[in-house]
């Protein structure tokens, strides 16, 4: 047994290959949070006047705020005043082709993986890209136009949609909801914005991938999309970040809108930077992610695979407002070295026959921690409605933890609400079988654990779950010991 | 209100102190040194610790000072007649008991004769005279930072102090009754018991809380349990309250290896009857089985919460809890499972099934499993939903009226902890309450085949 969890180790044996910093130019403040730097922020990204005022309200709110103290990761005290609230790549003015764009950050994409022209054509997946705090490139926006679609960075939206943004903004995750939504609403730079109009079906999936680049800076951005009458959209993210010894903050917030009979597909992939394997540096993943089903018989499906960040430490929710709505939520998280998670979901069931399903893995190794944290809340409107929970933690090595804690409220008598869980290792019955047939060590045990993320996996795009899929053996690296 | 919203917790009323500074020359042993020092040590650690409001994360589900946070009065003593007592005697002809009413004992109702040699059954009050170091000891040795537990301290008025020598199996059972007339002001009542079984040691406990009548009481109970290797326990306990009473029952466990513990718990009636329990499993070949069964209606509330801590591996805990909720009961569950590091080969499960029977029901459920070690076996699983309608029917179209069909499924439901009580007369009294609850004009004949079929 012992060398079969070695062979995990040996065979994951390559560091986290994003960890590369891109030399551009860039625009930056010095590090300090005040009204100053909110309305500086608000007037570089030329801002309407309420706008700023939305922003500077939410970080008079932040600063009454504390920290919450009730999560199972600890961290040191983070310094607000430390932090660069904006760092963006140097440029005159926005590109007008995709040809424009800086040949640095270019290349930056591309060892990602992800050229932007093959991207585009290839796969035929609009991306949108965030570098550090600004969106660099939107590929695919005219085709996108056609069908009235409208996909481009908030900044850009906030100019040329103003109605839209100013309806939708803040109305699932309200500046004051919690101490980082606060922080995120005063100084988000950028993040994605769509709008998916009545009746379309958006004919390829939406992406962003988001990068920090700079030292010293945190990243916040912040993603609307909104789903109207019967239209449907999938929306990909995912994240790299540079190596580096100190921790960044990103503290991001997602809000969805789904009306009538829309539909909206959440997929993530997020590949922070997790720190070294003593647990020094990394992201600290700190997001607040919300979907709002307002419309009757509308669905919001989230799905994250979350390998990276040293602390990840999100919920993506939904709230069932309309009648017959369906919130699900699908979750693979592994954590290793000194990482940790605490990630999970709240379905708020208010709507009748409003249906949930969350299915969420969790995978500890080295000396990390692992938490699923969850609520399933159904009101006393919720008439008929329905929660199906499972979550699963496996254990590799004998330092990590896997917890569970489940919330679980119910106010109407028709409601049916299940949980299950269970914690395993990798069974050895299951690889001495494997091995039996031939299969090695480290193709066995890559096997298992992508058979016990196998429900969420496949809730993924197929560009993505390739991707995810690698992902979780190189998580896993050195895991044992 | 909003104040209430944002601290986790509150100051203690005034009239604790008074009550206390009142109280304190009267407790029993207050003429030891040591014993009164505890005391007021647990005094002002209550008052520090304060009440705790819903912001505290253990008292998430249930607002306790609305009920634990306002002037009360120790118990004067009651005169009450056997035949209001009778019922509770339980435990058959050979049972031993202790019997208090509002936190005194009654000595007329009470024997412990024809013990083993070095067996050692005593109310608290005896207790504090014949081994006050002991109990100071053990008054002190609890500290859980939990302010009920250090009011516990403060106060411990009745209870017991029971000791088995390694060895003694106790042929009959033990009963410890806490019965609670209630008044206005509320009376409260704080129950310590010590119980210590030496290595291989056996002993069945029916442990009683019962109200009479409607006026209001608070009992605050806590029991410390030591298993020696071996040692095995049987804990039934009914908790029986009035409609204004409510009971705060703690239980700290320590089983070293080898132990048994069984502890069947039912809740028929009380304003807000909450269990605690913590229990350190501390060798291997341990075997803790914890059920329960709560039915709340017309406001009330039941809580349980409950701490496993398996510290050693190759041991294995198990919890069983159901609810039953209706007209405007609330029941609340928050079992947690702590595998520590290095105890491999846990066995620990965990099940929370509840019945939600109307709409100004709630039922609040918190599964938690925190685990350290890798070769380990943990599940958990909470169900919440209403009667099936597909049983119903099945009862229904055999010609089975529709309210005794209902009774019928609630029975059965309710029925399969019911059924693990170890003690036949404390199952038949459960069974009793519980057929009066439901109503339904369910035969008792009936039910009792139900219940045989799942005991």
């Amino acid at each position: 047994m012992a060398t079969a969890l070695e062979t995990v180790k040996d065979y994951t044996g390559s560091e986290y290959k994003y960890g590369f910093t891109t030399p551009v130019e860039e625009e930056r403040f010095p590090p300090g949070l005040d009204e100053d730097v909110v309305r500086r922020l608000s007037a570089i990204k030329r801002e309407p006047a309420w706008l700023t005022e939305w922003r500077v309200a939410a970080l008079r709110r932040w600063q009454t705020m504390t920290l919450p103290d009730w999560q199972k990761p600890t961290f040191p005290p983070i310094d607000f005043q430390a932090i660069s609230y904006y760092a963006a790549p140097k440029q005159k003015e926005r590109p007008k082709s995709l040809d424009e764009i800086d040949p640095e950050i270019r290349r930056t994409y591309d060892k990602l993986g992800i050229p932007i022209r093959e991207q585009e054509i290839l796969a035929g997946v609009a991306v949108d890209y965030v570098f550090d705090s600004v969106s660099v490139a939107t590929t695919f926006k005219k085709k996108l136009e056609e069908l009235g679609v409208v996909f481009c960075s908030i900044s850009e939206a906030v100019q040329e949609h103003p109605e839209l943004v100013r309806k939708y903004l803040g109305s699932v995750v309200p500046p004051g909801d919690n101490f980082f939504a606060a922080l995120n609403s005063a100084v988000f730079s950028d993040g994605s914005f769509v709008y998916v109009p009545k009746g379309v079906r958006c004919p390829m999936e939406l992406s962003t991938y988001f990068r920090i680049n700079a030292a010293g800076t945190g990243q916040f951005e912040r993603t609307l999309i909104i789903a109207d009458e019967g239209s449907y959209v999938s929306y990909l993210e995912g994240c790299t970040a540079p190596m580096r010894d100190e921790n960044q903050l990103h503290a991001a917030v997602v809000e969805l809108v789904a009306l009538d009979d829309a539909e909206i597909k959440y997929s993530t992939v997020q590949n922070w930077y997790p720190g070294d394997k003593d647990g020094k540096g990394g992201i600290y993943n700190f997001v607040t992610k919300r979907g709002a089903c307002r419309g009757r018989r509308s669905k919001i499906s989230w799905t994250q695979v979350e390998t990276g960040s040293a602390i990840t430490w999100k919920y993506p929710s939904c709230i069932l407002q309309g009648d017959d709505s369906v919130g699900e939520f699908y979750s693979v998280a592994v954590t290793n070295n000194h990482q940790q998670a605490d990630t999970g979901t709240k379905m708020i069931h208010i709507g009748k026959r409003t249906r949930s399903r969350i299915v969420s893995k969790g995978i500890s190794a080295g000396r990390s921690d692992n938490t699923y944290r969850g609520l399933v809340r159904i009101l006393k409107s919720a008439e008929g409605a329905r929660n199906h929970t499972q979550c699963d933690s496996m254990l590799i090595g004998e330092h990590c933890g896997a917890h569970t804690v489940p919330y679980i409220e119910v106010h109407n008598r028709t409601a049916r609400c299940e949980h299950e869980a269970t914690t395993s290792k990798i069974s050895e019955d299951q690889l001495f079988y494997c091995r039996q047939r031939g299969i090695s060590e480290e193709d066995a045990v890559a096997l298992i654990v992508n058979g016990f993320c196998r429900e969420v996996m496949n809730e993924l795009p197929m560009e993505f779950a390739v991707e995810a899929r690698k992902l979780l053996g190189i998580s896993l690296e050195g895991s044992v010991g | 209100m909003l104040a209430i919203k944002r601290t986790r917790r509150l100051d203690p009323d005034p009239a604790f102190a008074a009550t206390f500074r009142a109280l304190a020359p009267r407790l029993p042993g207050s003429a030891d040194a040591a014993l009164a020092r505890v005391r007021a040590e647990g005094f002002e650690r209550f008052a520090a610790l304060g009440i705790p409001t819903r912001r505290d994360e253990a008292w998430k589900f249930t607002d306790v000072a609305r009920i634990a946070n306002r002037p009360m009065r120790p118990a004067a003593p009651v005169e009450l007649p056997l035949e209001r007592v009778l019922p509770y005697l339980l435990g058959g002809p050979r049972a031993r008991r202790l019997v208090f009413v509002d936190g005194r004992l009654q000595p007329q109702w009470s024997h412990t004769g024809g013990l083993p040699e070095g067996v050692i059954v005593e109310s608290l009050a005896r207790a504090a005279e014949t081994r006050p170091v002991a109990l100071a000891e053990a008054l002190a040795g609890l500290d859980d930072g939990r302010s009920f537990t250090a009011l516990n301290a403060a106060f411990a008025d009745s209870g017991a102090w029971i000791e088995l020598p390694a060895g003694v199996v106790l042929d009959a059972p033990l009963q410890l009754l806490f019965v609670a007339t209630g008044g206005e002001p509320p009376v409260m009542s704080h129950p310590r018991c010590i119980l210590r079984l030496g290595d291989g040691a056996s002993l069945s406990l029916l442990e009683t809380h019962v109200g009479l009548g409607e006026g209001a009481a608070l009992g605050n109970a806590v029991l410390q349990l030591a298993l020696g290797p071996g040692a095995r326990l049987e804990h039934d306990r009914l908790e029986l309250l009035g409609p204004a009473s409510a009971l705060l029952a703690k239980l700290d466990g320590s089983l070293a290896a080898g132990a048994r513990y069984r502890q069947t718990t039912v809740v028929l009636g009380g304003a807000l009857v909450r269990n605690e329990h913590e229990v350190r499993i501390d060798g291997p070949g341990v075997e803790c089985l914890l059920s329960g069964v709560a039915v709340p209606s017309r406001g009330e509330e039941a809580d349980t919460f409950v701490r496993i801590h398996h510290r050693a591996g190759g041991s294995h805990s198990d919890q069983f809890f159901k609810s039953v909720v209706e007209a405007g009961g609330h029941n609340a569950f928050a079992g947690k499972i702590i595998v520590h590091k290095g105890a491999q080969k846990t066995n620990a499960y965990q099940k929370n099934d509840n019945l939600l029977l109307s709409d100004d029901s709630e039922v609040d459920t918190k599964p938690e499993l925190e685990i350290y070690a890798d070769d380990v076996k943990c599940s958990h699983g909470a169900t919440c939903g209403e009667l099936d309608a597909a049983a119903l029917f099945y009862l229904r179209a055999r010609g089975i009226g529709a309210e005794t069909a209902r009774a019928l499924l609630i029975h059965a439901f309710a029925a399969e902890v019911i059924g693990r009580l170890g003690d036949p007369t404390a199952r038949a009294l459960a069974e009793q309450r519980l057929l009066a609850r439901l109503g339904g004009g369910l035969d008792p004949a009936l039910a009792a085949s139900v219940i045989g079929e799942a005991a």
